[in-house]
């Protein structure tokens, strides 16, 4: 494979990772394993820096005046690192709003059980 | 019948690159199989006509919940790792593919 394709490449498997990662850790949460999602969060967090130490290095070679061809398939590419941030971003609160319902509910539970 | 194996990633857009570096694959085995990429979305409207459904790595949190939503189907179905994908592996994820159904 060319440089520029393996750098693409690249940008959508890491893109993908921090993705799916992020996705399982909601999925985590909502069975009200929390140390599980934290883990996940962890590696959502660890591909997406890959993906954005990536993203600097072909930014500076384009400042260096050799920039990577803009095809429909590095766009692309970009889409799934920015859409991965998104989803990592959001599923950051649906985590910490799941474990204030959580939280919520096993302190109603005592207080009822008191009472 | 002859054998369909369907790629679904959230676009299928980089799913339809690996698609064709499996149809060489197949090429080289002499073998005669259909392959294809969707978009996960779509995967619904086309199970029935699939024998093999790979994921995309990016949508490989949606293996369990497609498992148990087409546990009626006679389907395999797997999460490609993210390695193969990236690199393009065709051979791999075909030779993968085709394992699924031996078990």
């Amino acid at each position: 494979m060319e440089d520029e394709e393996k750098i693409i490449m690249q940008l959508i498997i890491h893109g993908g990772d921090a993705r799916a990662y992020s996705m399982k850790a909601i999925q985590a949460a909502e069975k009200g394993e929390f140390m599980e999602a934290d883990k996940l969060m962890g590696e959502a967090r660890t591909s997406l820096n890959k993906a954005h130490d990536l993203q600097t290095t072909i930014i500076q070679e384009e400042i260096r005046g050799k920039p990577t061809s803009t095809t429909l398939l590095m766009v692309h590419a970009q889409d799934h690192v920015m859409n991965a941030m998104t989803v990592r971003d959001l599923a950051q609160h649906l985590i910490q709003l799941r474990e204030e319902v959580h939280l919520f509910h096993t302190q109603k539970v005592s207080q009822e059980e008191i009472a | 019948m002859t054998l369909s194996i369907m790629l679904a990633c959230a676009g299928g857009f980089s799913t339809s690159m690996l698609v064709e570096r499996m149809k060489d694959a197949a090429k080289e085995r002499g073998m005669e199989v259909n392959i294809d990429a969707t978009a996960e979305g779509k995967v619904d409207k086309l199970i029935q006509n699939i024998d093999i459904l790979l994921l995309g790595p990016q949508v490989g949190y949606m293996e369990e919940s497609f498992k148990k939503k087409y546990s009626g189907h006679p389907v395999a179905i797997a999460t490609i790792p993210s390695m193969d994908y990236g690199m393009m592996n065709g051979k791999k994820v075909l030779a993968d593919a085709l394992n699924l159904l031996n078990k």
